[in-house]
C-alpha cells in the first residue's frame, strides 16, 4: 500500500529533476526556473523547503546529493553548458525554520554544449563526479581535498560520439570504475544508444567496453544497481521500454585491438517491459539493488522486482496525479523506504508542480 | 479454543447469572462448547439448568461426561483402541437418540444429534461453528476423530458448501486448504503475495528448512536459498523503520549467504539522526569487524561536527575510526585557531588525548603543546622549557608553528631563574636563525615575510636569547667549578 504526497514545490516552470540524499531525508529539485529547492523532512513527516536559489542562467537539468562523507554537497547542471557544485553552509543551527545557505563552491566550464547530467562517483572513488553533454563528451573531475572543495579539476574527457542524455556511475568496489551513458539521439540508424565506460587502471585511461545495441531507442535514464556482491551487474534503461540488462565480466585476457575493443562481458537483456505502453523516463534502484522503479508517460510509477530464481516481474503500480496534463517523470526512489514485495510502506510520488506540462 | 473464543466467553458470561437457562444465549453457548468439543463447560452449563434432575438431562449430562478423550491414548493405548471406545460410545448415543428419550427438549436432541456426528445437524448450527474450517474440526471430532490429515479433504468439500451462500473463499481460505493439503510450496507461495507483513512467511519458511520439511531438490536453489531470500525480505522491510531496523540487523545475521552484504549497505544507510543512534550502529558494525562502515559512519558524523564548528566532537569522531587524515585536519585546525586567538577550545579533549595522540604527527604535536602551556602555568619551567626544545629539535612542529614556539620561549627567557642551559639556549638560537633564513629566503621568492610586530617579536627574542647564553654559562661554569 502506499500513500502519496503532494507537495506544492512552487517552482515557476517545469521541474527536470528531484534527488533524495543519501538518507532519504533531503530532497533536493532543480527546474527550467533555473532555480534549485532543498526539502528536508521535518519530525512530522512532511516536507518542508528549507532552501531556494538560483543557479544557473538557463534551465537546470539534473541535481544530485554526494555522499554525506563529504559533507552537504549538491552538485547541478545545466542547459546554459555549466555544471557547478554547492555546499552548504550553516547558519544558526537548531532553531526551527531556519533557512540554510548554499555557497557555490565550484563552476565546470569547459563544456561548449548544454549539460544534460551530473553524478556524483561512489564514495570509494573520493570526490569525483561525471558530467555528460549534448556534444557527447563525458568529463570526469576529482577533487583531492576534502575539506575544500572549491578545487576541481578535470581528470579525464571521453568523447562517446553521440548525444549524450543521462550518465551511471556502478558503484562496485571490486570492480574497476565503470560508467554507463545513454543517448537520447532520435536517429535510429544510430547504433545501440547506451555505452557502457570502463576504467583501465594500467593505461589510466577511460575505454569503451561495451555498446548496447540491443537498445536502439532514445535513451531517457540508465542506473546501475547496487551490487551486493552478485558476480554481474544490473544495469536498467528507460527508453522506449524498460530493459534491465545484466552484464557478467569475463576473463581480463582481452586484448585491446587497434580496430575494435574486443568485449569482455557477456550481455543478457534480463527483462523487458512495455506495461507503461509509453516512453519510460526515470528509473531507480532501492538500496539493495532488488527493487526497481520507473516511471513513464502513463504517469504511473512501477515497481519491479526479481524472486530468488531471478526472473523479473511488476510487483506494484503507482498512480500519480488522475489528471492527465499533470504527467510525472522525474522521481527517485528513496533510499531510506525498501520496498519489498506487499510489504506496506510509504512512496512520497515526485513533486507536482502547479504549472508542469507535458513534454514531447 | 484459542481462535474461537466466543464460546469460552459466553460461557463466562453465563457462569455469572443466576439463572443461565433464562438467557437466550444459553443453548447456543452449550452447541458451541460441544462444537468445540468442551465437554465439561457443556456439563457444567447444563447442570445449573434447572430441569437437570430429569432423566433426558441426566442422560445427556452422562453421555457427555463418558465421551472418549484422545488425550488417553498418550496413556499408553493406541489409536485403534480409543477408536474402538468411541465408537462404543457413539452407538451408545445413537441408540439413546433413537430412543426418543429427548424428543421432548428439542436443543437437548440437537446436542445428542451432533454426538452422533449426524451430517444434517452441522448444517443447523452452522451459525456456531463459522467459518469452515471451524465446521471442519467438529466434525471431524463427532464423525470420524481419528481421521488421518491426508483423508480431510473428504470432509472439506461439505463444510464449504454449508457456507457458500453466506461467504466468499478468501485467499486465507486458500492458504488454509493448501495447508491442509500438506502443500508447503503453495502455502509459502501465496503466504507471500496475501500477507502484507512478511513476518510469517519468513518464520515459517525457516522454521520448515530446519526441521527439514523443505526438499531442496524441488528447488533448484536448495531450501537454503528459498529461506534465505524470504528472511532477507522480511528483515529489508524492517531497516527502514525507525527503530525495528535493529531487529532486522538480527535477521539479516542469520542469512549466511547474502546477510552480510545487505547488513553493510544498509546499515551505511540508516540516517544518523543522533549521536545516540551512530553509536549504536557503530556498536554493531564493530562486533561484526565491519570496519568499512564504521570508518564511513565516524566520518560522516566527523564531518557534520565540523560544519557545525564542533571541533571537538569531531576529533572525538575521528579519533574513534582511527582516521589519520581527517586527525590531522583537525589539528592544524586547532593549532590554526590558537595562533590566531590565541587560545586552545576544548581543553578537556586535548588534555586527555592519552594515546590516541600517537594516531598523527600533528595531533601528537597538538597534545604535546597543551601540555607545555600546562607545565608552564603550573609553574614547572623548567620540564616545560625542556618540553618545548624537545618539540622543536624532533621537529614534530610544522614549520608555520615554530614562531609560535620559539615566541613562548620568551617569557622562559625573561624570568630571573635560569631555565635554559646554555646548550638549549644555542639550539634555540640554532632554530631561530633557520627560521628567519628560510623566511628571508621565502621572503625574495614570494614576497611573504613576517610582519612587523613579528619581527619586533623575534628581535626581543633575539635579545633574550643573547642575553640568556652568557647567564647559562656563567651559572654552569660556577657549579663546574664548585
Amino acid at each position: 500500500m502506499f500513500v502519496t504526497k503532494q507537495i506544492e514545490s512552487e517552482h515557476k516552470d517545469l521541474i527536470h529533476d528531484v534527488s533524495f540524499d543519501f538518507y532519504g531525508k533531503r530532497m533536493a529539485s532543480c527546474s527550467s526556473d533555473q532555480s534549485v529547492k532543498v526539502w528536508d523532512l521535518g519530525e512530522d513527516g512532511e516536507w518542508k523547503c528549507t532552501a531556494t536559489w538560483k543557479t544557473h542562467s538557463g534551465s537546470v537539468f539534473r541535481v544530485t546529493w554526494a555522499h554525506p562523507e563529504f559533507g552537504q554537497v549538491l552538485a547541478t547542471c545545466s542547459f546554459d553548458r555549466q555544471a557547478a557544485v554547492w555546499e552548504e553552509s550553516f547558519g544558526d543551527v537548531g532553531r526551527e525554520g531556519v533557512k540554510s545557505n548554499w555557497i557555490k563552491k565550484s563552476i565546470l566550464v569547459d563544456s561548449r554544449t548544454a549539460v544534460t547530467d551530473v553524478k556524483f562517483a561512489p564514495k570509494h572513488l573520493g570526490l569525483q563526479l561525471a558530467i555528460c553533454c549534448s556534444d557527447g563528451m563525458v568529463r570526469i573531475y576529482e577533487c583531492p581535498d576534502v575539506m575544500n572543495i572549491s578545487q576541481w579539476s578535470l581528470q579525464h574527457d571521453i568523447q562517446t560520439k553521440f548525444k549524450c542524455s543521462c550518465l551511471s556511475w556502478n558503484s562496485s568496489r571490486m570492480h574497476p570504475p565503470m560508467i554507463a551513458v545513454g543517448s537520447d539521439d532520435n536517429n535510429p540508424s544510430g547504433g545501440g544508444k547506451c555505452q557502457v565506460f570502463e576504467y583501465n587502471d594500467s593505461t589510466r585511461k577511460w575505454t569503451k567496453v561495451e555498446t548496447i545495441v540491443a537498445v536502439t531507442d532514445p535513451v531517457h535514464d540508465v542506473a546501475f544497481a547496487p551490487n551486493l556482491g552478485r558476480s554481474y551487474h544490473l544495469l536498467a534503461i528507460a527508453s522506449k521500454e524498460l530493459k534491465i540488462i545484466s552484464l557478467t565480466p569475463l576473463g581480463r585476457d582481452s586484448v585491446i585491438g587497434n580496430q575494435s575493443v574486443v568485449s569482455r562481458f557477456e550481455m543478457k537483456q534480463v527483462a523487458s517491459f512495455t506495461d507503461h505502453e509509453s516512453p519510460v523516463w526515470r528509473v531507480s534502484w532501492n538500496v539493495t539493488g532488488t527493487v526497481l522503479s520507473s516511471s513513464g508517460d502513463d504517469g504511473c510509477v512501477r515497481l519491479w522486482k526479481a524472486n530468488y530464481l531471478g526472473r523479473w516481474k511488476g510487483i506494484s503500480i503507482l498512480k500519480g496525479d488522475a489528471s492527465q496534463t499533470r504527467q510525472d517523470r522525474n522521481f527517485s526512489a528513496n533510499p531510506s523506504q525498501n520496498p519489498a514485495g506487499a510489504v506496506r510502506y510509504i512512496q512520497q510520488a515526485p513533486v507536482h508542480n502547479a504549472s508542469h506540462l507535458v513534454r514531447h | 479454543k484459542l481462535h474461537f473464543i466466543t464460546a469460552g466467553r459466553l460461557f463466562d458470561d453465563l457462569m455469572k447469572e443466576e439463572q443461565p437457562e433464562s438467557k437466550t444465549t444459553y443453548w447456543d453457548t452449550i452447541f458451541r462448547l460441544v462444537l468445540q468439543g468442551q465437554i465439561e463447560k457443556a456439563c457444567r452449563l447444563l447442570s445449573l439448568h434447572s430441569a437437570r434432575q430429569t432423566d433426558d438431562f441426566q442422560t445427556l449430562i452422562n453421555l457427555l461426561k463418558r465421551m472418549p478423550q484422545l488425550s488417553n491414548v498418550y496413556k499408553g493405548s493406541s489409536v485403534a483402541e480409543f477408536d474402538m471406545k468411541w465408537r462404543h460410545w457413539r452407538d451408545e448415543c445413537q441408540r439413546n437418540y433413537e430412543e426418543q428419550k429427548f424428543s421432548i427438549n428439542p436443543n437437548l436432541e440437537t446436542v445428542v444429534r451432533i454426538l452422533c456426528g449426524e451430517d444434517a445437524v452441522f448444517s443447523e448450527v452452522k451459525d456456531c461453528c463459522d467459518p469452515w474450517y471451524h465446521m471442519l474440526i467438529s466434525k471431524a471430532l463427532y464423525q470420524d476423530p481419528t481421521v488421518k490429515a491426508c483423508d480431510l479433504h473428504y470432509y472439506i468439500q461439505g463444510c464449504q458448501d454449508a457456507y457458500r451462500s453466506t461467504t466468499r473463499l478468501g485467499e486465507l481460505d486458500s492458504i488454509l486448504l493448501s495447508a491442509l493439503e500438506s502443500d508447503v510450496y503453495q502455502v509459502i507461495k501465496d503466504s507471500r503475495t496475501v500477507f502484507s507483513n512478511g513476518w510469517f512467511v519468513a518464520h515459517l519458511t525457516d522454521l520448515l528448512h530446519h526441521c527439514g520439511q523443505l526438499d531442496s531438490h524441488r528447488l533448484q536453489f536448495g531450501s537454503d536459498l528459498q529461506r534465505e531470500f524470504l528472511l532477507l525480505e522480511y528483515a529489508g522491510s524492517l531497516m527502514s523503520h525507525h527503530s525495528l531496523w535493529i531487529v532486522g540487523v538480527s535477521y539479516l545475521d542469520h542469512c549466511a549467504e547474502f546477510g552480510r552484504k545487505y547488513l553493510e549497505l544498509y546499515l551505511d544507510h540508516i540516517p544518523l539522526d543522533s549521536e545516540k543512534k551512530a553509536n549504536k550502529i557503530l556498536k554493531i558494525c564493530e562486533d561484526r569487524n565491519m570496519t568499512e562502515q564504521a570508518k564511513s559512519i565516524c566520518k560522516v558524523m566527523g564531518m557534520r561536527c565540523i560544519r557545525n564548528k564542533r571541533l571537538g566532537a569531531a576529533l572525538t569522531w575521528f579519533l574513534r575510526s582511527k582516521d589519520v587524515g581527517f586527525a590531522t585536519v583537525l589539528a592544524e585546525k586547532y593549532l590554526l585557531e590558537y595562533s590566531e586567538s590565541g587560545e586552545f577550545t576544548n581543553l578537556d579533549l586535548i588534555d586527555y588525548l592519552g594515546p590516541s595522540m600517537l594516531l598523527s604527527n600533528r595531533l601528537t604535536f597538538l597534545g604535546k603543546y597543551r601540555e607545555f602551556h600546562k607545565l608552564y602555568s603550573e609553574g614547572e619551567y623548567h620540564a616545560a622549557g625542556d618540553l618545548l626544545l624537545a618539540l622543536l629539535q624532533a621537529r614534530l612542529a610544522p614549520k608555520q608553528f615554530w614562531i609560535t614556539l620559539l615566541i613562548d620561549a620568551l617569557p622562559l627567557l625573561e624570568k630571573t631563574e635560569l631555565i635554559f642551559s646554555s646548550q638549549q639556549t644555542r639550539e634555540l638560537m640554532k632554530c631561530l636563525e633557520e627560521l628567519t633564513t628560510e623566511y628571508k629566503l621565502g621572503k625574495k621568492r614570494d614576497g611573504l615575510g613576517f610582519t612587523e610586530a613579528r619581527k619586533d617579536q623575534l628581535d626581543v627574542l633575539k635579545l633574550a636569547l643573547s642575553r640568556n647564553l652568557p647567564k647559562a654559562i656563567l651559572q654552569e661554569g660556577t657549579v663546574n667549578l664548585l
